[in-house]
Order: structure tokens, then sequence, then C-alpha cells
């Protein structure tokens, strides 16, 4: 009996021993990996470059230790609370196509493991990989994609950052209206009349057809005493050669407001057109997208000055927000360029994986889903200018951050002559008078 | 009115542009009756010659016409001799199979090489210009350029083929190849010119069509089934047929701006929601159904 209790002793001290000597965290995760699925090839390509770069940066930030960032996932190298385990991104590339994107989705989660899943940007494809990660039980944060409906088929392993497109249709709006009650700066009152007639053209595919009919909605039934027109509602075919007959026929509905959602290629596109036929409304207004990508002003130049768009993330804004000028210093650093609506929601769709994961403290699924659902992260630690980051749990909005908020930017002249995105709406945070009404081309 | 006018116009400008897409096709199936499956894939080589000419020289875009038209010229040589020429021997449906293949394997290449980004020519004389015609009617100047240089480009083929002991030649392998081989012309050369000619005309097209169309690796396949359609109308190996069927296609396109017109000369609200812009190139297919059905030899073919 006394053997048997020495031997047992034994044992234990063993146990306690390698217990003792090894450090805790070389039995914790070495490292986490997220499914980064982006539109790295095909007509999104430009936006898949600014979301890749936006993800790779955040990731940095949170595997290093950068003491002069006043941020929380700047302060340790790697994620604390899982023993520092560093983030490993691993990209995937879905052309812009959806079954692709289901299908890579199968495989990050199959073959590569991963922990989560961050993407889309295009709402296609979020729709499908989302189902897939629904189906398989894996967590996925949506930063860029802004369809309303992806929050609305009450998944239970879908959380969306980025504000949706009612969000932003409902700014616009509200830009119209501020122009006809004379609240926008450096504009006089404009009768309503003159700014009734609206004409959209969108890209056909989940996000495209979406926003036409939120603009038809919002002009029909929200804004009804404004007395707006929808005089022309077509779309148009995605990664579209050629637009001269859709341009034609909403510059024959003689619309005082074009409105547009359209990805890179087809904005750059539109605009040609637009100018070729001398299309003449009084105000041009983007839905984002490929209205603020660097190639668009690169390519279009001084033509785009009037030109607005809704974003979420505007240079402007590095000014108002120090966090966002620190960011975005190191952003220029790696890849030449500002940080833009794409990069800059990428970047946040990654940094809420990060705090997620902190506050999780764990890799396991249901950890993560109870660790996003009660997330809050506080608007001073974001690059964009929203309040913070806080999902919504009930309702018919499933995974929606409820605070986040959109900006328009005006394509204008600066000092020195490039032109540049200055804020025309919240009125609040106007940075310059806005052109209006659209110039002569 | 200025929307009809507008309409007409542009549909006759892109028609122009369209029956040079065609001519190349109905040379080579008038010579050959073979149906080059990878004639839209010509048209992209043109179409990127074009943009790179242009991008690497700084010259215009509208002068590297000549350039397109050599490349589309040894492109289809090349084709004849390494591929084709062999490809004639087989059964019809390997002839079918063979053009198929050279289409995807063309696509695939400009992937490999050129990437599948859209690229587009965004510097040039008349790019970003338009001209006013009155009545508020604007027409893009890269489009009337390319326009007036496709027909100037037709006459040059037409004039060659009707007016050139060559092109007596060709027409005489067209009618009877065995006949014509008996006679001493070298039928073996004419179908290479043949390829070469229809070659050149579609890269020229492509060279035009850059000034103001976006290009990728897959854009090809749109021109190929408009061709068809093209060609189908206007009959299969007739050169006039093509010039006069692509005029037709590109009213059919301009459809959609036809029914805007009416819109807003009758006043009826319904008629603006309907979304005529996104079925422009329905209505090509719908033409070419409908002559498949009724005229299957199109309006001016002779071959049956």
């Amino acid at each position: 009996m006394k053997v048997y209790t020495r031997k047992i002793m034994t044992v234990m001290c063993l146990f306690a021993v390698v217990g003792i000597l090894v450090p805790s965290g070389a039995w914790a995760v070495k490292e986490v990996k997220i499914g980064v699925i982006y539109p790295l090839t095909g007509g999104a390509a430009a936006a898949g470059r600014e979301l890749r770069a936006g993800a790779e940066l955040a990731a940095e930030i949170a595997n290093n230790v950068m003491p002069d960032l006043p941020m929380a996932m700047a302060k340790n190298a790697g994620i604390k609370s899982l023993g520092g385990a560093k983030i490993k991104l691993i990209f995937k590339d879905h052309e812009g196509n959806p079954t692709l994107g289901a299908d890579l989705a199968k495989k990050l989660i199959l073959d590569d493991k991963v922990d989560g899943i961050l993407g889309c940007y295009h709402s296609s494809v979020t729709k499908t990989v989302s189902a897939v990660c629904e189906q398989y039980g894996v967590p996925m944060i949506n930063g860029s994609s802004t369809s309303p409906g992806l929050t609305q088929r009450g998944f239970k392993w879908f959380w969306r950052t980025t504000p949706h497109d009612k969000w932003f249709t409902k700014d616009l709006f509200e830009l119209l209206k501020g122009l006809m009650e004379g609240k926008v700066r450096g504009v006089a009152k404009v009768p309503e009349k003159d700014l009734m007639n609206l004409a959209s053209a969108c890209e056909n595919t989940e996000w495209g057809s979406h926003v036409s009919e939120l603009i038809k909605d919002l002009a029909i039934v929200n804004y009804k005493e404004y007395g707006f027109k929808m005089k022309k509602s077509l779309l148009y075919a995605a990664n579209s050669a050629d637009l001269s007959s859709e341009v034609r026929s909403l510059k024959a509905a003689r619309p005082d407001v074009m409105l547009f959602a359209s990805y890179t290629s087809d904005a750059i596109l539109l605009v040609k057109t637009l100018k070729a036929q001398r299309a003449q409304p009084k105000i041009i207004w983007g839905q984002d997208a490929g209205f603020e990508k660097p190639e668009f002003r690169e390519t279009l130049g001084d033509s785009i000055q009037g030109i607005l768009t809704r974003t979420v993330f505007l240079p402007k804004v590095v000014e108002i927000k120090k966090v966002a000028g620190q960011v975005n210093a190191l952003y220029k650093a790696k890849t030449g360029n500002d940080l833009g609506g794409a990069s800059a929601r990428a970047f946040t769709g990654l940094q809420t994986w990060v705090y997620i994961l902190e506050k999780a403290g764990s890799t396991k699924p249901a950890a993560i889903q109870a660790a996003a659902n009660s997330i809050h992260i506080s608007g001073k630690e974001l690059v964009v200018p929203w309040a913070g980051i806080k999902f919504s749990t009930s309702g018919d909005e499933l995974g929606q951050n409820v605070l986040g908020s959109g900006l328009i930017g005006q394509y204008q002249k600066e000092k020195d002559g490039s032109i540049g995105l200055e804020i025309v709406y919240p009125f609040d945070v106007a940075s310059a008078n806005m052109i209006y009404p659209f110039p002569k081309w | 009115m200025d929307i009809l006018i507008g309409s007409l116009v542009a549909g006759v400008l892109i028609g122009m542009i369209l029956a040079l897409v065609a001519l190349g096709l109905t040379i080579i199936f008038g010579v050959m009756d073979i149906v080059n499956f990878a004639h839209g894939e010509f048209l992209m080589i043109g179409m990127y010659t074009g943009l790179l000419t242009a991008q690497a020289t700084g010259i215009d875009p509208l002068l590297t016409l000549p350039v397109a038209a050599m490349v589309g010229f040894l492109l289809g040589v090349i084709c004849y001799y390494g591929f084709i020429k062999y490809l004639v021997r087989g059964p019809m449906v390997a002839q079918l199979l063979g053009t198929f293949g050279l289409m995807l394997f063309l696509r695939n290449l400009a992937l490999l090489i050129f990437g599948s980004e859209d690229q587009a020519l965004h510097r040039g004389i008349l790019i970003g210009k338009s001209f006013d015609l009155g009545m508020g009617v604007i027409v893009p100047a890269t489009k009337l350029a390319a326009a007036l240089l496709s027909v100037i480009a037709f006459l040059a083929i037409w004039l060659l083929m009707n007016r050139t002991k060559t092109g007596k030649a060709l027409t005489a392998t067209a009618l009877n190849a065995r006949g014509a081989r008996y006679m001493g012309i070298p039928t073996d050369r004419m179908n290479a010119l043949a390829w070469g000619i229809g070659g050149a005309s579609v890269t020229m097209a492509g060279a035009l069509l850059v000034n103001f169309w976006s290009v990728n690796p897959f854009v090809g396949i749109l021109f190929t089934m408009i061709a068809f359609a093209i060609v189908a109308l206007g009959g299969f190996g007739s050169v006039p047929g093509a010039f006069f069927a692509g005029l037709v296609v590109g009213m059919i396109m301009e459809i959609p701006g036809i029914w805007d017109f009416l819109t807003y000369a009758l006043n009826w609200d319904w008629m603006a929601n309907v979304p005529m812009t996104s079925l422009k190139y329905t209505f090509v297919y719908l033409a070419y159904f409908i002559i498949m059905v009724l005229r299957p030899r199109g309006l001016f073919g002779w071959k049956r």
C-alpha cells in the first residue's frame, strides 16, 4: 500500500515539474488562421489589392508591438489571451464569382482548417460564402459588403462591420433634402423642382440591383413629401465593355440627379461615356465602390470634379482622427496609396477579428460566437469615423454593426492641383464648399 | 427627336464597325467552308495589339491600324499553315471542334499574358472629344473615326476581292476549289490568304474598337456571337451582305434608344420602366434565330 502511494506521489510530482518547466504558452495555439477571400483578379482586382493590403496591415499591427499607435491590438505581439498566438492570413481569390467563392470557403474550412473567414467585398460572393460558413459553423466577419439583405437572413455565424446600403442611400436623400433646405455648406437654397427628377443605373449583381431597389423605395416611399420622381432606373451587365446605349437612355430621361452603383471598370467607363455624350445633370452621385477607387481618379483626372460618392472613409478623416492618420502613414509606406473605403474597411474587418479573438481567449467557434455577440469596440480604436462596433443580436438584422455611419465626398481640385475628395455630408463635418450644380464637362 | 436621331446615328456607326468584325468570318467561310469559332479571339488580339502599341509607342490609338492588320494577317496565315491545313482533311466535326480548341487556346494564352483585368485606352487625340451634330445629337469622336476607318478598310478589302487577280483567284477557290486547282490556281496559298485577310480585317476592327471599348481576354465571345448573327443575316460568304447586315445589327442594338424615343414621344410612363437596355443583345440573337429558321442562307447568301 505504501509503495503504491509513493508511486502515485512520484507520478504527481513529475506532472508538477513538467507543469512548472514548460511555460503555459507552449500549450496554447501558436497561430490563428483566418481565411481571407477577396477578388484579387478580374474586374474588381484593383479593389482586391487595396482590401488585401488593408487586411495585411491590420495583421502586421496585431502581430507586432507598436507602442505609438493608440490601439489595443498594437500593444501586444499576437493575441494575448491566446498566449501571443499570431494571426496568419490565408488569401484566396474569388474573381467576383459567387460559386468559386463558396468552393474556396469549403477548401479553407476543410483543408486549411481556418478558425474563421474574412471577406468577400462583392455582396453576391459574401452571400454564398457566408452560407457555407453557416453550414459548417465557422465564424465569418464581413467588412465591406453593403447589400442590406446579408444581415437579414438570421445567420448565427455572420457579422458585418460596415453600415449597409440603406444607410448610405438615406445619406444621399438627406443631402438632397439639405440642398433644398439650404443646409449645404457653400450652396444657396435650391428650389425643389430643380432636384426632383432622378435616374439611376446600377450593375446587375446582388449589390447593384439592391441599391437600385433601395433608391426607388426611398425616393417614392420614405421621401415622398419632397416629390422625387424616378424617371429611369436601369440595370446594366457588370463589367460591361460598352455602356453607350445605357448612357443615352439615361440622358433621354433628362434627370436632375444621376445615381450609380458600379464597380471600378464600369464606373470609369460610365463617366467616360457621360462625358463623351455630354450628359449634364445637376448632380452625379456614385454609391462608393468604383467611384472612390484610386484608379477612378488616376484614369479620369480633372473630369471627375464635382462628382459625389458616398464612402466610409476619406483622406480628410485623417485630419479629424489621429489614429486614422497614423494608420494611413503606415499604409502609405506599404502601398504608396492613401487609405480608401475598401482598405480602411478591410483593416477594420480584420481588427474586429483580432478583438473578438482576444475577448474569446479561444479558437473554439462557440467561444468566438459568444465574444462577437457581446463585443463593444470603442470608436477611438477605429480608423473609420464610426461610433464603434457593436453587433445587433436581436431583431431582423442579426450580426449588423449598429454603430457605423457613412460620409458623402465630392471630388474637388485641391490647392496643389491634385484631385481629392472633400466631405460634404454630414453637414457638421463638411471640409469644403460643395460644388453645385455639376460643372460643364 | 434628338433621342431618335442619336440612336440611329449610333446604330449606323457601331454597325459599320461590326460589319468589319464580321467580314473576316464571312471571307474565311466563303473561301474554305470553315466556321472559325476563334474569330472573336482574333478580335481580342487586335484590341490588345492596338492598346499595347499605343501605350508602348505613344502614337494615337487610331494610327495603330497597320500594326494590327499586320499582326492579324500573320496570325491568320500561321493558324492556317500550322493548324487549319491539317484540320480540313478531317471530317466536318473535327473542323468545328478544331477552331473551338483554337478559341480556347488563344483566350487562355491571352489570360496568361495579359491577366484577366479590364484594360482600356485613356489617352489619345480623340478620346473624350465629341461632335455636336446639332439638335442635341452628340457623337463621340472616337466612334465616328473608327466607323469611317472601318468603312475604308472594308472598301479596301472589297476592292482586293473584286478588282485584283488575287481576288479573282480567291473567288474561284471559293466557288470550286478542285476546278481552281486544275486551272493552276495555288488553292493552298489562296486558303492561307483568305485566313490572312480574314485575320487582318478582324484585328483592324479590334484596334478600332479598343478606342472606346475596354478589353479583357473574354471579350471575344460576345463578338463571335454578333459576327455569327451578322454573317447569318447577310448570308455566309457574302461580302456586301456582311456590310448591310452589320448595319442592320447595329440598328437592332439601338432598339432600346428607339424605345426611349417612343416612350417620351407618347409620354407613356410604363414604357420607361421596361429594361430595354438589358435586352440589346437579346434582340440580335433573336434576329439570328429568326433568319436561321426563315431563310438559312441569309439575305444575300449564295452558298447553300
